[in-house]
């Protein structure tokens, strides 16, 4: 398949991603195309209001009792919250099964309920100590479940949003919101065990090369990265095949070096 | 404006008669959304109070744009991962409550009620309906979509193409009268 051929199928995919009906390896794919794309952007941004839309005929009245029952339930907790001026997540998300929550909830869900198992069995003073470094390492993986999610969305936000920058490299595109800075590659080459890609940064005005994050595309090449730094002072950006774990300095050529202006 | 908007602004200062409009003005929307893809009145229950205790406990979730419009794909995102969790399906999906913030669409999408979207909706030929609708409600992908209805991948991927295409010129028609 040539270039050409190979952009009109992404573009035919990009009606796919907008209705949400691709498998995630390949949502990635379309997603870092997307990024990159003026035209796949557009197409994107006009199709994904057409599948919004269609929620909109799902719109019909529901059975009075039903609405009335469900209304008072909800008021009833609204109410009770704004009195007591708070409503944790915590103590929402028992009342509800465990189907009602996202992937990434479901997930913390699960913890949830591992820290009050845990708690719950414990009967000696011994037990008690290992239950609470148990229930504290639970809890440490909530947050970074819950952290998890929300930067997975914020993320995809930036990279498909109309005002961010976007810088073309060899293997995709630089994309710059606000001081976020992120790579959406697709071309990336696989790598031999043992190596893995690494991002570098440059603060405006150096040419010195700082570390920042190692990372493995999947199988089609496809890497989305966001790099942990304030996007506002960084000048240019890199990124090189290094050794597992990574290097202080570029030991390789860069697959692509890019300046942010 | 989307009046959802206004009402959000008020429901992130604690504002408990703003939820009340709230949730009296797209409680149906978000419990139609659960019944399609779910099939189970209890269920779609169950999901409309999570999403409005959502809309409570995490205004800011909201980040601006269409308040109709994040609604549903909060709804929709919530019901296909309830779907999947009682179908042990392990796909996942890109997060479709993505804010397009100022978007043009999304204030196209804020003047059109439900019977306009499935009038648009119907001028579709049925082959590009099924398919579109298939995808939107039954939290399949499009090979799933293929598998189901015997239509060649390649077939599937230029209706629904061509479908979401036409769906938006005439819903932005609509919008424009």
């Amino acid at each position: 398949m040539n270039d050409d051929s190979m952009r009109e199928s992404m573009l035919e995919s990009v009606a796919l991603y907008a209705l949400g009906v691709l498998p995630p390896e390949d949502a990635a794919l379309v997603a870092a195309f997307i990024a990159g794309d003026d035209e796949a952007r557009r197409e994107y941004h006009d199709l994904r209001a057409a599948a919004t839309a269609l929620a909109q005929t799902a719109d019909e009245p529901v059975d009075s009792a039903r609405s009335a029952r469900l209304k008072e339930r909800l008021m009833a907790r609204v109410r009770a919250d704004a009195a007591a001026g708070r409503l944790s997540a915590a103590r929402v998300s028992p009342a509800y099964p465990a189907w009602m929550w996202g992937t990434g909830l479901a997930a913390a869900a699960a913890i949830v309920f591992s820290v009050v198992t845990v708690a719950q069995d414990v009967n000696t003073r011994g037990e008690l100590a290992a239950a609470q470094r148990r229930a504290a390492t639970l809890q440490t993986e909530l947050a970074e479940s819950q952290r998890s999610s929300a930067a997975e969305s914020r993320t995809l936000t930036d990279l498909l949003a109309p005002d961010a920058r976007r810088y073309p490299v060899a293997a995709g595109t630089v994309v710059v919101r606000g001081d976020h800075v992120y790579f959406a590659l697709s071309k990336l080459a696989a790598l031999p065990k043992g190596r893995v890609y690494q991002a570098w940064t440059a603060a405006k005005g150096s040419a010195t090369m700082a570390p920042s994050v190692t990372f493995t595309p999947n199988s089609d090449g496809v890497a989305i990265v966001a790099l942990p730094v304030d996007a506002t002072r960084v000048g240019t950006v890199a990124v090189s095949v290094e050794p597992e774990g990574g290097s202080k300095a570029p030991t390789t050529t860069p697959t692509f070096v890019r300046p942010l202006s | 404006m989307d009046p959802g908007v206004r009402l959000m602004e008020r429901v992130r200062a604690r504002d408990v008669a703003a939820f009340e409009s709230l949730y009296d003005g797209y409680h149906r929307l978000v419990f139609g959304i659960g019944l399609r893809i779910l099939g189970d009145p209890t269920m779609a229950e169950d999901l409309t109070q999570n999403v409005f205790l959502k809309v409570w406990t995490a205004p800011e979730a909201f980040r601006g744009g269409s308040f109709v419009a994040w609604v549903s794909r909060v709804a929709r995102n919530r019901a296909l991962d309830a779907l999947r969790a009682r179908s042990a399906r392990p796909e996942t999906e890109i997060p479709a409550d993505l804010p397009l913030e100022g978007s043009i669409d999304d204030d196209v999408l804020a003047k059109l009620d439900a019977q306009s979207v499935r009038d648009a909706l119907a001028q579709l030929p049925p082959e590009q309906r099924g398919l579109i609708e298939m995808g939107f409600f039954g939290g399949v992908t499009h090979q799933e979509i293929a598998r189901r209805t015997a239509t060649p991948l390649g077939t599937v991927k230029t209706r629904i193409r061509t479908g979401l295409r036409r769906l938006r010129e005439s819903l932005a028609e609509q919008a424009a009268r």
